[in-house]
């Protein structure tokens, strides 16, 4: 072992033990820790990549310590308000994504630069959108850095499949991307009630005038919790348009939903709606 | 003569009000409004009200029964539900999926006991299909989940209550109801008040293990919808069944678990329902990702001056406190001049709390509605956020953004997995 692996070694080490239970609970010293990672940051990139190779997927063996370590590095370059040091930590992380390293490494690194990682890394987390153990993951870092997060999960609706379909879909509504309404509507139409649902929510969160009609006619045409959500996301898009100062349109499905939620059980709908309409009216 | 007898568990203050009393009560203000459904009012071809109720228990754990009894009313539970019940559930009385549970129209109100990761978006998912809904605390995992039920609350005018009930006894005290005069007023520009909870927090007790090895997931568990909106983790029995606590996944630790019931009361005492501190700062070793563990202190300003400090006597030293910036000091009509003092004395007392029954029978605004419960939830979340940034934060109260630190608004609206959103 070289003297500069032996240092970081010895700095992994100042992590605390995990107790009896197996928790941060005792003997937990604030200063000995910050002092470590404040140590292990000035080793740069060097020593990213060095705790990242220590790091195991759970069950294959204790990394304990340099799991909490890169943790604690990720607040670390935080903290320290400079943009270039942060940068430089989270590019050293997203350099190890979509290689060989197991996928709950990666999931993990991916955790990080939700924490830390900015427009510099949304590339690298791109790629994975496609990857059934990886999309959630990144989808959940994008969307948390938000800047450049839309161009990523657009480019990814054509050929994410299964549970990375749903992922993407529900994440372009997120991050209220007006590009990929043509293909959320289509997305309405999916034979998968959760990509149905989840394009009908984005739609409605984007605030699209154009997506009135479909939505209507799909919270018309569904019954039980489906026809709930999808109430619930002509509700939301109404709202939306009202603050755009899409009156009309807002009106148009306030008014719809006040002339068919006759059933007793839906009252509560029709009342929402005429409150809202009372409401425009007054203004 | 019937009696509905509740227990308020935190004031331990028995609430006793006779079915005719309550009747009486409910029937004169339900002429006031229009909008109450007709088979709660009851009339011609409907049961009378205090057998219309459909209640159905979401999360059927340890706090379970106890949330569906705190719901004070003769409600009928129809159904119960947790994701425990994989091989067990009939769909008839006994679900796994809540979804399932809420498109049934003979349900009228739900009680909400699952782990807080799903109390938001259950307590939403209810309130869109028409039910009222009485959740445990804490009300929600981070800050845009108690706006967004708020929202709801609001869209669909239902009736919300979180399970803590501190606020009832602290609003018939007359001490308190001053303290809540003088505050309310707005004439105390520079509040000098501080409030200090001390201990109580649970920090060791509701921590989370750092080194779990992942275990079988039992038969009997969707561990896919336990998971819900948080990663899916590999199954661990510690990180189910009350020790989830201990997990950001799921909960905050004992300060998110405990923190409501103890600063929902004081929250009401000093008047703050509708608004959030501006600067919050604690002191603690730095996070692990996963864990929840040891902290010290955190202190919590408002913009009028006045200070809530939690203090965990858990750490660095066990027992002892470890907060000192700050001695506690209340609010008192002297640090009024006397014009100001005649104004508070001629201020009417605040109108009486009302109890998540009253308020589903008369669909008056419950005492701990949404939007109090989310200003309540938003100081256990800020906490925390300090805690794990390990930074000084200044919060926007009305945005409820934080001010100038784009990681840490990570932790204010958090991503979820889907098919599950705000």
């Amino acid at each position: 072992m070289n003297e500069e692996s032996s240092t970081l070694a010895d700095l992994i080490s100042q992590m605390p033990d995990p107790d009896e239970r197996g928790m941060y609970c005792t003997d937990i010293d604030k200063e000995r820790i910050e002092k470590a990672v404040a140590e292990i940051h000035r080793g740069g990139r060097k020593s990213v990549m060095a705790i990242i190779d220590m790091l195991r997927p759970p069950g294959e063996g204790n990394d304990a310590k340099p799991h909490y370590a890169l943790h604690c590095l990720a607040l670390h370059v935080c903290k320290l308000n400079d943009a270039k040091q942060r940068q430089q930590f989270a590019m050293a992380v997203a350099s190890q994504l979509g290689g060989d390293r197991p996928k709950a490494v990666q999931r993990y690194l991916a955790r990080q630069l939700q924490v830390a990682g900015g427009r510099e890394v949304v590339g690298a987390l791109g790629k994975l959108l496609t990857d059934e153990e990886l999309c959630e993951a990144a989808a959940q870092a994008l969307v948390a850095i938000g800047d450049g997060a839309a161009e990523q999960l657009r480019g990814a609706l054509r050929k994410a499949r299964g549970k990375c379909r749903l992922t993407v879909v529900q994440n372009l509504g997120v991050v209220r991307d007006r590009k990929s309404v043509r293909a959320l509507k289509r997305a309405v139409r999916a034979k998968n009630r959760e990509v149905r649902l989840a394009a009908v929510w984005a739609l409605a969160n984007i605030g699209d005038p154009g997506a009135v009609d479909v939505l209507l006619k799909t919270a018309d045409a569904k019954d039980g919790y489906e026809r709930i959500k999808a109430t619930q996301a002509c509700l939301l898009l109404a709202e939306n348009l009202l603050a755009a100062g899409q009156r009309g349109k807002a009106a148009e499905i306030y008014t719809r939903l006040r002339d068919t939620r006759t059933d007793p059980a839906e009252q509560y709908v029709r009342n929402a709606a005429e409150t809202k309409l009372a409401a425009m009216k007054r203004r | 003569m019937q009696e509905n007898k509740s227990r308020d568990p935190v004031s331990r203050e028995p609430r006793t009000v006779t079915r005719r009393q309550f009747l009486k009560g409910s029937i004169s203000t339900v002429a006031a409004f229009t909008m109450v459904p007709k088979h709660v009012l009851g009339g011609p071809g409907q049961t009378p009200p205090s057998e219309t109720f459909g209640g159905a228990l979401i999360g059927c754990g340890g706090r379970g029964n106890g949330t569906f009894e705190a719901m004070g009313l003769e409600a009928r539970k129809l159904a119960i539900c947790d994701v425990k019940f994989v091989g067990r559930a009939d769909d008839k009385m006994v679900y796994r999926d809540f979804r399932r549970v809420l498109e049934r129209k003979d349900i009228d109100v739900v009680a909400i006991a699952t782990p807080p990761h799903w109390h938001a978006l259950i307590s939403i998912a209810a309130m869109e299909a028409g039910k009222d809904v009485l959740c445990e605390k804490p009300m929600t995992r981070f800050i845009a989940e108690g706006r967004a039920v708020a929202d709801a609350e609001k869209r669909y005018n239902r009736i919300f209550q979180v399970g803590t009930f501190g606020r009832f006894g602290r609003s018939r005290n007359p001490r308190d109801i001053l303290t809540h005069k003088i505050m309310k007023s707005g004439l105390l520009k520079n509040c000098k008040a501080v409030h200090i909870k001390r201990g109580g927090l649970k920090v060791r007790e509701w921590s989370g293990m750092v080194n779990a090895t992942p275990q079988p997931v039992p038969k009997s568990l969707d561990w896919d919808m336990y998971c819900g909106p948080s990663p899916l983790r590999p199954y661990h029995p510690h990180r189910f069944g009350g020790t989830h606590r201990g997990y950001w996944d799921y909960e905050g630790g004992g300060l998110a678990d405990m923190a409501q019931h103890h600063f929902d009361p004081v929250q009401w005492t000093f008047a703050k329902d509708d608004t959030s501190p501006v600067e919050v700062e604690a002191y603690a070793p730095p996070a692990h990702p996963e864990a929840c563990g040891m902290w010290g202190w955190v202190e919590l300003k408002y913009a009028d001056g006045l200070t809530f400090v939690m203090d965990s006597c858990e750490w660095p030293i066990d027992d002892e406190p470890s907060y000192d910036r700050k001695e506690s000091r209340d609010v008192s009509l002297s640090d009024l001049d006397e014009e100001s003092q005649r104004k508070v004395a001629a201020m009417p007392d605040p109108e009486p709390l009302v109890s998540f029954a009253e308020a589903v029978k008369t669909r008056k605004r419950a005492g701990g509605n949404a939007d109090a419960a989310h200003r309540c939830a938003t100081l256990l979340h800020l906490a925390n956020i300090a805690i794990r940034t390990g930074r000084k934060l200044r919060y926007d109260p009305v945005k409820e953004e934080i001010v100038g630190d784009e990681e840490a608004n990570r932790l204010v609206n958090q991503p979820m997995r889907a098919p599950w959103h705000l």
